[in-house]
């Protein structure tokens, strides 16, 4: 049995993506650099040959998932589990805690401008969020961040796989993404903006709902 | 509260109908009525605006405090601004826009909603790619090529041994048991003791009501529960056939004391 083979058996036996270093654990005189080369093999393999399926990067790891040109054939079977859509103000709260991992919930509903309790406690129910640790502040503020099951979901490699800014029509200055985003870290800028000041960034977000309570004198 | 304090104060040509429920909150309303109306987000007509916000958000239901809570949390943020632009601005200009904070909230907002289009084209993207774990189900047997176990002749039998039930009349009379499980214990274990096996139809034999019947199934069942016994019928309806336990003879009689005890 070759390497490669190794590599496939267990790649076929497993229902969810698997990095290389658990592909090594197959066998003790696999290591990491062996399984990835297989990988590539294997990989090239499949698109030569046209398999009906394809060696697929997602989540960090390895999975076989079938081409999306078969799907309408796999379709027509009424077990065939079917991934859930998520719903849109589910979709727009992951998007920011994708971007701004951690945050708190605090934040995210200034962001949204809506309270965002129950989509929070949906997304950890699905797996897609998980509690990453605790911010400084009153309270100490739960801080969420995605999970690999959100990798999954959206098929990302990785969550450099994410939309990134740079590419949107609007664009924002920094704040996102957060956290050793390499090579995003050149400012962009908003043309025209009467410049918002720097220490925009740094505003409590709840200020507004307070400054905003005081003002409703009319 | 009360959501129309600001009646009166708009109604305009250029005012655009909004259906409130159609937004998932003040701030995607307030991108609607700014981008449907080719407005330049750095330069927001902030009264006009304000205007068009506080008369959309009239029809809100005020019991939904929630969502109306969001809603007039921004309209008091709005008035605020509207307010403050009235007011003459003190020093540098630029670094005191009160609108700076909204249009960044404004666009980022816009961003994040851009985003998850995006995301929901992947989320797409790999529902179409599936992994293992799934067996499609068999084919049901239809119906008709289901071979019928039953012939005619047997059900015809089967209608010649029923025996119309006689309609009760009077009282039914509630009494106690008359027959002991135990003395019915006692009869099979007796009726074992030289053979291996012995029909459920023979240990009835000489016994009229059906009360003894009853009795004799549940010595049976309690019999074959203690491990002394066990049940053996070939198909639904036939015979049943109780037989002996080798291997558990040593038992019998301890378990028979609990037996008495029982009943």
């Amino acid at each position: 049995m070759n390497t490669p083979q190794i590599v496939e058996a267990v790649l076929f036996a497993s229902d969810a993506p698997l990095t290389p270093d658990e592909i090594a654990r197959a066998d003790e005189r696999l290591d990491e650099d062996q399984v990835e080369e297989a990988l590539q093999m294997l990989k090239a393999e499949y698109d030569d040959t046209q398999r009906a399926f394809h060696l697929t990067e997602i989540a960090e790891g390895y999975q076989i998932l079938t081409r999306p040109e078969f799907a309408p054939y796999l379709e027509r079977f009424d077990n065939v589990p079917r991934p859930n859509r998520l719903s849109g103000p589910s979709l727009e709260t992951l998007a920011i805690i994708a971007y701004r991992q951690p945050i708190g919930r605090i934040e995210i509903e200034y962001i949204r401008g809506v309270n965002s309790s129950g989509v929070i406690r949906t997304l950890q129910d699905r797996s897609l969020i998980d509690i990453v640790g605790r911010g400084e502040g009153l309270g100490r503020p739960l801080l969420y961040g995605t999970t690999q099951r959100f990798q999954e979901h959206f098929g990302f490699a990785s969550l450099d796989d994410l939309p990134r800014p740079d590419e949107l029509p609007i664009i924002l200055k920094d704040r996102m993404p957060l956290e050793e985003g390499e090579g995003n870290q050149e400012k962009e800028e908003i043309p025209e903006m009467p410049d918002p000041g720097d220490n925009l960034e740094e505003k409590q977000p709840d200020n507004s709902v307070d400054e905003s309570a005081q003002d409703v004198v009319l | 509260m009360d959501l129309r304090f600001a009646e009166g104060a708009i109604v305009r040509d250029d005012f655009f109908l909004v259906e409130i429920e159609r937004f998932q909150g003040p701030l995607d309303l307030l991108l609607h009525l700014i981008r449907t109306q080719d407005i330049d987000v750095f330069d927001i007509p902030v009264a006009r605006i304000t205007d068009q916000f506080l008369k959309a958000i009239e029809g809100l239901d005020a019991e939904d405090l929630d969502s109306a809570g969001e809603f007039l949390e921004t309209a008091a943020t709005l008035i605020r601004i509207k307010a403050q632009m009235l007011l003459p601005r003190e020093g540098d200009d630029e670094d005191e826009d009160p609108r700076a904070e909204l249009v960044r909230r404004l666009l980022e907002y816009e961003q994040i909603r851009e985003i998850s289009q995006r995301m929901r084209t992947s989320e797409a993207d790999r529902a179409r790619r599936f992994s293992k774990g799934f067996i499609p189900a068999r084919p049901k047997l239809l119906h008709q090529e289901m071979p019928l176990e039953t012939t005619w002749a047997d059900v015809f039998t089967a209608a010649l041994g029923v025996e119309m039930p006689i309609p009760r009349q009077g009282l039914h009379r509630v009494t106690t048991r008359t027959i002991s499980m135990h003395e019915k214990v006692a009869l099979i274990l007796d009726r074992l003791q030289d053979q291996s096996g012995i029909e459920f139809s023979r240990l009835l034999k000489g016994f009229g009501d059906t009360m003894h019947g009853v009795m004799t199934f549940l010595a049976g069942l309690e019999l074959t529960r203690r491990r002394v016994l066990f049940l053996r019928q070939s198909q639904p309806f036939s015979e049943l056939w109780l037989y002996r336990r080798e291997e558990d003879k040593d038992e019998v009689s301890a378990d028979l004391e609990v037996v008495e005890v029982d009943s």
